[in-house]
């Protein structure tokens, strides 16, 4: 018994590293996981400084920031919501820095203190094998054809769907969103939390379509043969960008602003534009729709959030949910 | 505190020292973050540094009408969860202890099996099962989506994931039990059903109830199975209400904390109910004297068993590692269970190790084993100091040790990291791999501990007495006496620390520092971005592993280790 316990404590230890590496840069990111993994093994390549990622869903990422405030340690943040680096730099907690390669990113992606990644837009995902028509706009679904077909991503846990509804609100009005939701849920959509938990049931078919998907993640898919459609509505979509900014605490701002560089570089937006995400810079080249093609809702985000609340409640009234 | 403990320890030479490591230990692996995870309920501010609107919280959330609601769900599922479990694995656990079940050994191995499923991938792989258009379906045409995704649904899911709790407290109990109080019985002119009933039912009742409180306390605390199937279910509990509470910007940790501590005081009250059950009287029953414990004979009786074990099996284990294969051996999930659609592509991706993942199966491999061995020794420890020192405030230590089980692993997290992450300890802990390991020991404590104090309730003091007279000293009578008697239960309980500690999710997500993946984050990781093939693909590989490491282990070590049977 000994040997044995003494063998696997040994293991035990070996398979924790020591402290992080001293000298490397923190970065924070929301997924797509490969590209973030592919910027940062480039970063390195080119410029030698390590950089330790931590990836998980734009909510992980932000509890730890929260959770962290008594010393934090991410230098770099990237979140897959607009308004939460909004929120951070309301709060005093950004860096201020402008990209020099950010000259070709559109004014409403960038600020002082923060700059778009990469935008991804809401569509429609419809599952090609499924025994219903291919939906064109998002009031199709509320037909009968699509009874019981439906699933939403929950606006309460995935930013990308409460700017969509954010967008209908500005688009139709409140009277039209509502009644929208109402009617969809009355066909028995249903709510079934985050983006990929909306996706999956689409996927295998047990649901036919998905209302508000993100969109780049179902582009993958559909690229890598899953038998899907993704639809843009004719009356239009929202898109969420996706900011990067660097944490004021940070004790390598300079190392940070490369990184930011290098991401915004052609190299960097290139590896955006391989996820199916449009790339910030306009020009780079797209592997999908961009903004030019789509029809886009502008959305006064800031009057929105400040009624998150009532939206997401009037929400979960009207579907039930 | 510490100093009123000193005072009243035990005098046997060593042993006070030992006691007070132990104590501090506790203290500082659960009652450290606990603490702060209170301090952040009563002060909204507290992460931030503030001490402003103390109690500010708690009216307007106590208040909210919704949340009795969640209350009323969270209880409801954790009694129903415990119920079915009580009438599945006791029987099982029973047979296995005193009849000679065909296959002997190797159930004990394939019922640890549903451990080493993550309870999400086990719920997900039911969803792709039994939904519309899922494996059942395409199979044999048929589909339950609408029994799935209800109460019942969730309980059936639930109890398979937690049953191999009960089972294994069940059978090592009655097998150390059963024996001599047993056949004294029927001597007495007692039948078989009589003896079981009066005898070793009742002398094994530390044990049940010690594996039914875990239940519930795990019911209550999971995560992964409500959420998947309670969202379509429209099922809330507490804890997914917490988990709202981090999920989307603007995180609210206060209002977790808050909940948080509820979830805790709700097992509190569990725990109470079973304290009272086992130390209303005495269940001395083991005198170190060599029990042979002589099987029952089932005759034609088998085939019946065998058929029990066999359907359990194949339902807690054999679907949901289907699902996995299933979904990990076909190019797309559209493309059905098709021959067209059989691929390797999932594997390949994974075996390229573009996101590390061989690297993340050694981290989850490394840091399990060395939770289970720093759980097996506190535990041994804790369960000693909580049943056999004469001190005040070993009723706290008790608790103490049981707490971390009701607390979702996301508040122990958070509770960890506000304790940790200070820039005044002497060694940073904090953003390395140690975080893991204190955070699944503090998390799986509770384990180790309950088995180890439900064996001492049984053990008679007589054999540590009896030693010390022989002159033995603390650590010898420990070593030689104490934990021979010990080790089926410990190491069983270490077995189950190993089996959740490499696939424990939420946690893992929170304090794993940056640049280090685990089995589970790796897995979640590719859900959330709509690779469902890689990640069952990895799921698969980490089960398998997980499995074959614990199959080697028995082997190797087949006379020690009771497990082989």
């Amino acid at each position: 018994m000994f040997p044995l316990k003494a063998l696997a404590f040994g293991a035990g230890l070996l398979a924790l590293p020591g402290l992080a590496a001293a000298g490397a840069l923190t970065v924070y990111s929301a997924g797509p996981g490969a590209l973030i993994e592919n910027l940062a093994a480039d970063f390195t390549d080119q410029t030698g400084i390590e950089v330790n990622v931590f990836q998980s869903t734009t909510g992980q990422v932000m509890a730890r920031l929260e959770s962290e405030q008594a010393n934090p340690l991410a230098d770099v943040v990237i979140s897959a919501s607009w308004d939460s680096a909004e929120s951070l730099h309301q709060e005093g907690l950004l860096h201020e820095y402008l990209s020099p390669n950010a000259d070709t990113v559109p004014d409403f992606l960038k600020s002082d203190h923060y700059v778009a990644q990469g935008v991804s837009a809401l569509a429609l995902v419809w599952n090609q094998d499924s025994s219903v028509p291919q939906p064109a706009d998002w009031s199709d679904l509320t037909d009968a054809a699509y009874r019981d077909q439906v699933t939403m991503p929950d606006p309460a846990q995935s930013g990308a769907a409460f700017e969509l509804i954010s967008g209908l609100l500005t688009a139709k009005g409140e009277d039209a969103t509502w009644s929208l939701m109402e009617a969809l849920a009355d066909n028995d959509m249903i709510v079934p939390g985050p983006n990929a938990r909306a996706l999956n049931p689409v996927l295998q078919g047990a649901k036919s379509v998905v209302f508000g998907a993100v969109d780049y993640i179902s582009l993958g898919q559909q690229a890598e043969g899953e038998a899907i459609e993704v639809i843009f509505p004719e009356s239009g979509t929202v898109i969420a960008p996706r900011p990067m900014m660097i944490l004021a605490s940070t004790s390598m701002p300079e190392e940070a602003e490369r990184f930011i560089d290098f991401v915004l570089s052609e190299q960097g937006q290139a590896r955006v534009a391989e996820r199916y995400l449009m790339p910030a810079r306009t020009d780079i080249e797209a592997l999908r729709p961009t903004l030019e093609e789509l029809t886009l809702i502008e959305v006064d985000s800031e009057a929105m959030n400040a009624q998150r609340e009532e939206i997401l409640t009037r929400f979960r009234e009207a579907t039930g949910s | 505190m510490l100093a009123a403990i000193a005072s009243r320890l035990p005098r046997i030479t060593g042993a006070g020292v030992v006691m007070l490591l132990t104590a501090a230990a506790l203290l500082m692996l659960v009652g450290l973050p606990l603490l702060y995870v209170v301090l952040q309920a009563i002060f909204p501010g507290w992460s931030r540094g503030e001490l402003a609107g103390a109690f500010g919280l708690f009216v307007p959330l106590l208040s909210d009408p919704a949340l009795l609601g969640l209350l009323g769900n969270t209880l409801r599922l954790g009694v129903a969860v415990v119920a079915v479990c009580a009438l599945l694995a006791i029987p099982l656990g029973a047979l296995r202890a005193l009849a000679r079940v065909p296959g002997g050994g190797a159930w004990d191995l394939i019922f640890l099996i549903p451990f080493m499923i993550p309870p999400y991938i086990a719920a997900l792989s039911w969803m792709l099962t039994l939904q519309p258009r899922g494996y059942a379906e395409q199979l044999t045409g048929f589909s339950a989506s609408g029994f799935l995704f209800s109460f019942s649904g969730i309980v059936f899911v639930m109890v398979l994931n937690v049953f191999p709790v009960v089972y294994f407290a069940v059978s090592r109990t009655m097998m150390s039990v059963g024996g001599r109080y047993a056949s004294a019985a029927r001597v007495s002119g007692a039948g078989a059903w009589r003896a079981f009933w009066r005898i070793t039912l009742p002398l094994s009742t530390p044990g049940i109830a010690a594996s039914l409180l875990l239940v519930f306390a795990l019911t209550i605390e999971e995560f992964g199975t409500p959420a998947t199937l309670g969202a379509q279910a429209g099922y809330k509990v507490l804890v997914t209400g917490i988990h709202e509470r981090f999920a989307d910007w603007p995180i609210d940790i206060p209002g977790a904390a808050v909940l948080s501590l509820l979830l805790v005081m709700l097992a509190m009250a569990a725990f109470y109910l079973q304290h009272w059950l086992v130390t209303r009287r005495s269940f001395v029953s083991q005198t170190g004297k060599p029990a042979a414990v002589e099987p029952i004979e089932l005759g034609l009786w088998r085939w019946p068993v065998l058929a029990l074990f066999g359907l359990v099996g194949a339902i807690s284990v054999g679907v949901p590692i289907l699902a996995v294969l299933a979904t990990a051996f076909t190019g797309t999930l559209s493309g059905g269970l098709t021959p067209e659609n059989l691929s390797l592509r999932h594997f390949e991706a994974l075996f390229a190790n573009r996101g590390g993942a061989l690297q993340a199966l050694s981290t989850s491999l490394g840091l399990a084993i060395g939770a289970a061995l720093l759980t097996g020794v506190l535990g041994a420890l804790v369960g000693y100091l909580v049943v056999r020192a004469h001190l005040r405030g070993k009723g706290l230590l008790d608790l103490l040790s049981l707490l971390p089980n009701t607390m979702p692993g996301i508040v122990v997290a958070v509770g960890l990291i506000l304790a940790w992450n200070q820039s005044w300890w002497p060694i940073q802990v904090y953003n390395t791999g140690a975080m893991l390991l204190l955070a699944y020991a503090c998390l799986l404590l509770p384990y180790p501990v309950r088995y180890a104090s439900a064996a001492f309730r049984q053990m008679g003091e007589s054999l540590e007495a009896a030693a010390r007279v022989c002159g033995a000293g603390f650590f010898t009578a420990f070593r030689r006496i104490l934990l021979p008697a010990l080790a089926p239960s410990l190491i069983v309980s270490m077995l189950l620390v190993f089996a959740i500690a490499s696939r424990e999710l939420v946690a893992s997500l929170m304090v794993a520092p940056a640049g280090m993946r685990t089995v589970s984050t790796f897995v979640f990781g590719q859900f959330e971005q709509g690779s469902p093939g890689v990640g069952m693909a990895m799921s698969a590989v980490a089960i398998f592993t997980t499995t074959a490491l614990l199959v080697a282990l028995t082997v190797f070590s087949r006379k020690r280790l009771p497990i082989a049977g």
